[in-house]
């Protein structure tokens, strides 16, 4: 539930960042088709990073 | 199940966004309220509350501490006075029973002498009357032998003999 | 029977008291708002009242809320680390926050506030923020180290920082969704299996089945219980790691 939702944002903050640059910059299907595309790598990158953060949990306490 | 909601409008309640004014509103004075209430009220309060316990316990500890050590130090006084009365009174027992028996040594003593000194009164007494006894036996046994030989002879033997005679038997003067 | 089994009919706001319309925004104190500050209410119950007395051996109530504190201080020291005290008033408030709604929203008929995106959507926008804000204020422009991971070769940099940035848009979307989604999905699932059993019981021979729906109703629930009280936590945990980038930018 927790990966699926990771991969789930990235891929509706690209899309709505998309959109948002295409209804104010007025590149109307590009900004959505690009930051779509940069919002699944997002969705990848997140499910990867909390994955890993869950596996090795106890070594991310060298945070000061 | 099929059927539309139609008492509601045919929306999605949680996506209908004429209500979102409203809601934020509410949200952002319940949700206010509460971080100040928290914020000022409750966490310094429960943080007060833990620390004082943290300091009670450490407070009550170091008590306990200082309670143990006095008590020990107690002890340890206690235990010196009992040896020390303990001591005290082997001496008293020992200085006690060197006095009782030097006591009843010069009693002994005493009656010893005293005792000595009867016996040899006693002793003196008897040896004198033995002496008067055997001096009386002499003079009887002259008187008998003087009657036995004027019996025999019909006259008295002369004092020279009769004092040879019994010389020779042996009684002393 | 039909329209008593539709799961989508509790999530509707019903106005208790309106105050007329803003554009088309319709402003009311709804049942929703009136469950918002009766979650406040309980909190302040807890966590005020119950302390009231600052006794040194704690009633029932009492350690209740020092076990909440407990737990929430250690959540937030773990994942935020040092310095991350001052954001306890706000990891405290939402965790207790969600909690209470979220346990209220099991209650049989009554209504849960964060099965409304709106709602949790604007506490996670809180929370980020805070982030932005606190970053900003505390690191100035060294913040933005946050979106330049360290330990990347230097023609991929370009592509990591835009996805570090859209993956940190994300955060506030991801952590609303998660809360919002598990609510909406639970107490969907709830009302369906629970509407299988008078449903069943009214199809005649179907009764026999009955138990079958209601002993899975009865196991949702426990399931949503947990879900309730896990998503809380969770809400708490990432608002706290999220926080840590504001405290420790740059890893």
């Amino acid at each position: 539930m927790r990966l699926s939702t990771e991969f789930i944002a990235g891929v509706l903050a690209g899309g709505i960042l998309g959109w948002m640059f295409d209804h104010f910059l007025g590149t109307k299907p590009w900004g959505l088709i690009v930051l779509l595309m940069l919002g699944f790598a997002t969705g990848v990158y997140n499910v990867m990073r909390a994955a890993g953060s869950l596996s090795k949990a106890p070594t991310t306490e060298r945070d000061p | 199940m099929a059927t539309p909601p139609a008492e509601h409008g045919g929306g999605f309640p949680p996506f209908e966004s004429h209500t979102f004014a409203s809601q934020l509103i509410w949200l952002a004075l319940a949700f206010g309220l509460l971080y100040y209430l928290m914020d000022k009220i409750a966490l310094p309060r429960i943080q007060a509350i833990l620390h004082d316990r943290a300091v009670r316990l450490s407070g009550d500890l170091d008590e306990a501490q200082r309670l143990k050590a006095e008590a020990d130090t107690a002890g340890a006084a206690y235990e010196k006075s009992l040896s020390d009365a303990q001591a005290k009174a082997q001496a008293i027992a020992l200085e006690t029973r060197t006095a009782l028996t030097q006591e009843a040594e010069t009693k002994r003593k005493a009656l010893e002498a005293e005792l000595n000194a009867r016996i040899a009164a006693s002793e003196a007494t008897l040896r004198t009357r033995t002496t008067e006894a055997m001096g009386n036996v002499r003079g009887i046994a002259g008187e008998t032998a003087s009657a036995i030989v004027e019996r025999l002879t019909g006259r008295s033997p002369d004092e020279a003999s009769l004092a040879r005679a019994l010389d020779s038997v042996a009684f002393p003067h | 029977m039909a329209v008593k089994m539709d799961p989508i009919h509790q999530f509707e706001l019903k106005p208790l008291v309106s105050f007329g319309h803003i554009g088309n925004q319709e402003i009311a104190f709804t049942q929703s708002a009136l469950y918002m500050f009766a979650a406040v209410g309980i909190i302040a119950l807890i966590t005020v009242v119950a302390t009231s007395r600052r006794s040194v051996v704690p009633g029932r109530m009492q350690s209740m809320a020092e076990i909440f504190y407990e737990f929430i201080g250690s959540t937030l020291r773990q994942s935020a680390g040092h310095g991350s005290e001052r954001f306890m008033p706000l990891i405290f408030s939402l965790f207790m926050f969600v909690l209470v709604l979220n346990m209220l929203g099991m209650i049989p008929y009554a209504f849960a506030v964060t099965s409304h995106i709106i709602v949790t959507f604007a506490l996670a926008l809180l929370v980020i923020g805070t982030v932005i804000v606190y970053g900003f204020m505390a690191h100035g422009t060294k913040f933005l180290k946050v979106f330049v991971p360290s330990g990347v070769p230097g023609w991929l940099l370009p592509m990591i920082v835009a996805i570090e940035i859209v993956s940190f848009i994300s955060r506030p979307i991801s952590l609303a969704v998660r809360l919002f989604a598990n609510v909406l999905a639970g107490h969907i699932a709830l009302k369906i299996f629970a509407g299988f059993v008078p449903a069943l019981l009214a199809a005649g021979a179907w009764g026999a089945i009955s138990p079958l729906p209601l002993a899975l109703s009865v196991a949702v629930t426990a399931l949503e219980f947990l879900v309730a009280g896990l998503q809380a936590y969770v809400f708490a945990t990432l608002a706290s790691i999220y926080l840590s980038d504001a405290l420790h930018p740059g890893h």
